[in-house]
């Protein structure tokens, strides 16, 4: 039989847009059950109220990013061993820099809008994805791209802290990713809020629970617009 | 006339398929999910999209349903599929004593299959075991959970259908004789209650659905929540679906998606649906079976482990079969209570089906007369879910 | 796409390094000496403007910022000078895609040599 820990989760509250506040919720639980376990725990025996967001439970969809002890995490995959101790406490918050639905549950739509906008590819060749881009290959078998849309990225950025219309590390991944720079796509990119905005804090890469490597690409992405903005100069007339 | 008007109780598969069938016909629908989109058992799958090979000896009609509509998905949701085949790996005697039965059965549901031998399976999947005596390929592949279903809720907000999220159904409206009306539900995002009258009212509930028929009278649902446990592990060991080639039993199949592998999945019965703990015990079956196909696993770093509950139809009880793996109940029939429909059972990969059928019997109680059309028209981006505005046309 | 409010208060978290990783120092240090190095530059302008009012006003000026304390000052404008131009090279190589994965040993080399310099600044201007 395992040994359960005594856990307090401090868990943020807010409904309705109405003042925020913390409950504290305490556990006794097996510290090898993930963080997002103990949150359905809570909703499942204490509190129906509490309004979370969560899909796949392994690390598949991005749904249930939220702060444990401050730091962006995937709560799925996030086990109690690995944030507190026994008879210690997690505080639960809600990703940072997005409007909050409800508790730990925020509105993810414009990234999911700015995914598709820089044609963000759901499923691409395997080596393709493997390489982050720098094999093509046609004819290959195919997976899910490594980027699941779970907002980590967004909520450790400094710049998305300073404005909601930086485009986002996931995005300029994804515009990255998608390869080719369309005049649209470009127009997105090569911008105020685009890949420029970007200062170097690596927060992204830090965070990114699924191998996208956000910092990086906005540096190869960068590398593009300048090599497709030099061979247009040169082409123009 | 007036747009009949549908709630759907429920955004897992089932219910975002069936409210994009509705909306798509031409009615008027409102989705009621307690949670976010596919947080139940929907979510919580391992992704296979199923040949319906498994099924191939056993239970045929449901094979033939999974190939059917594996080929119908392959077409209108290749946005969330890695559609690369899956592998049955034959390894001891017993695999290779059901090897005939297998391939017969296959054929028998007119499953395309490919036998390789040895050498050749490895050089395709080279981290299989050597212990390998043959490998069939089947068109299985793996979907992406969250977003199969975002890409059916997606489209069926593209014809006006309205998702509520985070509305917990806590009741029905009567009409005095028993007859649903409507629901009362709570938004757990303000805290309030409010009630919504329908012409119709589908749960589709999937395990729950036995704990919503009993709010609205009816408490003999013969439904069989069964769990599954599923260990996810941080590399992607092999880039088909791999199964083990024998009657289907605990952890006999591996599952690629993204950079990982999932094994998965036991079967046992559980009280309470809403948590469900993971044992130890079944976390080290996964781990042992997995191992006997790919011994790599064994160096490779747990990523988590989940736990999902399939909702299995008990068979031979009352209520209107439309067939062996899913099941429509008009409550009408079965305990004269109008105005409800339950579709329950099934898995993923027939939820296109589901819906048609469940549709096709609220179209006849409604006598709403339209057909099905969504075989042939490809899903929109699941990420449209987000962008289009939430309003009934 | 949906746009919302921004609160300007959470700005204050940009000089929160709690939960950050390195990365998140180099970009505090940034802003910082950035936003410092920028009223230093005002200051720097008002003074030049002494200047026009002729010899004597300046000469009063240079007087008074030999005192020790505005001395500190000058220090602080010199460390903040080391640190937002050793950085500004680390970012500088990165954006062109040198030393992506070394980002954060560079930083500590570069800040390592921008604190060499600064001592040794310290102790030239300290010494007599």
């Amino acid at each position: 039989m395992v040994d359960l820990w005594h856990v307090t989760f401090e868990v943020f509250r807010q409904k309705d847009n109405q003042k925020s506040h913390f409950n504290f919720f305490e556990l006794d639980i097996n510290p090898d059950e993930y963080v997002l376990d103990g949150i359905e725990r809570i909703w499942a025996f204490t509190d129906r109220t509490l309004v979370f967001s969560h899909a796949c439970h392994h690390s598949t969809c991005g749904a249930c990013g939220m702060l444990v002890n401050g730091v962006e995490k995937l709560t799925c995959i996030t086990s109690i061993r690995d944030v507190t101790r026994d008879g210690g406490k997690i505080r639960i918050e809600p990703l940072r820099n997005f409007p909050i639905i409800s508790d730990l549950s925020v509105d993810m739509s414009s990234l999911y809008s700015r995914m598709e906008a820089v044609g963000h590819q759901p499923i691409l060749p395997i080596q393709e994805e493997d390489s982050k881009g720098k094999v093509k290959s046609e004819g290959d078998l195919l997976r899910l791209a490594d980027c699941i849309e779970c907002g980590l990225c967004i909520s450790a950025c400094p710049i998305a802290l300073t404005t909601s219309n930086y485009i986002g590390p996931a995005v300029l991944a994804g515009a990255q990713q998608h390869g080719e720079l369309t005049p649209c796509i470009l127009e997105l990119v090569n911008s105020e809020n685009g890949a420029w905005r970007c200062h170097s804090a690596y927060e992204c890469t830090e965070v990114c629970p699924s191998n996208v490597d956000p910092a990086w690409r906005i540096m190869e992405l960068r590398r593009k617009i300048i090599a497709n903005r030099f061979s247009s100069f040169f082409t123009r007339k | 006339m007036d747009k009949p008007h549908v709630i759907v109780i429920g955004a897992g598969f089932t219910g975002v398929a069936v409210a994009y069938d509705l909306a798509k016909r031409g009615m008027d629908v409102t989705v009621l999910e307690r949670g976010p989109i596919a947080n139940g058992t929907s979510g919580r799958t391992h992704g296979l999209l199923h040949s319906g090979a498994r099924y191939a000896v056993d239970d045929q009609e449901s094979a033939i349903e999974c190939i059917d509509e594996n080929t119908i998905l392959r077409k209108i949701a290749a946005q969330v599929i890695e559609p690369n085949g899956g592998l049955f790996v034959g390894i001891d005697d017993s695999d290779m004593n059901y090897r005939d039965k297998f391939i017969e059965g296959c054929q028998e549901c007119h499953i395309p299959l490919e036998e390789y031998k040895p050498e050749i399976a490895l050089r395709l999947e080279p981290e299989l075991t050597k212990k390998i005596r043959t490998a069939i390929l089947v068109p299985d592949g793996t979907f992406d959970p969250l977003r199969l279903a975002l890409a059916f809720a997606a489209s069926a907000k593209f014809h006006g259908a309205k998702f509520r999220l985070f509305c917990e159904v806590t009741g029905f409206l009567f009409d005095g004789l028993g007859n649903v009306t409507g629901v009362k539900f709570s938004d757990r995002t303000k805290g309030k209650m409010e009630e919504l009258s329908a012409d119709i009212v589908v749960s589709a509930t999937g395990s729950w659905c036995g704990e919503v028929a009993e709010m609205a009278g009816d408490p003999n649902i013969p439904i069989r929540p069964t769990p599954g446990v599923m260990v996810t592990y941080d590399q992607r060991l092999c880039q088909r679906v791999i199964n083990r080639l024998n009657e289907p039993g605990d952890g006999d199949i591996i599952v690629p998606q993204r950079q990982m592998i999932t094994v998965g999945t036991t079967s046992f019965e559980a009280d309470n649906l809403d948590y469900i703990p993971v044992t130890e015990q079944q976390v080290n079956l996964m781990y042992h079976r997995g191992c006997e196909l790919i011994p790599s696993i064994a160096n490779t770093r747990e990523r988590g482990a989940f736990m999902a509950s399939r909702p299995l139809v008990d068979s031979g009880l009352k209520g209107r079969s439309l067939a062996r793996t899913f099941k429509c109940f008009d409550h009408k029939v079965s305990q004269n209570i109008d105005g409800l429909v339950t579709i329950t059972g099934g898995k993923a990969t027939t939820l296109r089906l589901m819906a048609e059928k469940t549709v096709d019997l609220v179209c006849q109680k409604l006598s709403f007369p339209a057909a099905c059309e969504t075989i042939e028209t490809p899903l929109i981006s699941y990420r449209q879910y987000f962008s289009i505005p939430n309003e009934v046309n | 796409m949906s746009e919302y409010p921004q609160q300007p208060g959470k700005l204050i978290k940009w000089f929160d390094p709690r939960h950050r990783s390195l990365g998140s120092w180099a970009f505090i240090l940034n802003r910082v000496t950035g936003l410092g190095l920028t009223l230093y530059l005002f200051l720097h302008l008002i003074m030049l403007g002494q200047l026009a009012k002729g010899p004597d006003a300046y000469d009063g000026f240079i007087a008074l910022v030999k005192n020790p304390v505005f001395l500190v000052g000058e220090l602080l404008v010199i460390a903040a000078a080391l640190i937002h131009g050793l950085n500004g090279i680390r970012v500088g190589l990165t954006s062109f895609g040198i030393g992506n994965s070394k980002q954060k040993q560079l930083f500590i080399i570069l800040m390592s040599l921008a604190a060499v310099a600064i001592i040794y600044f310290a102790f030239r201007m300290f010494a007599h």
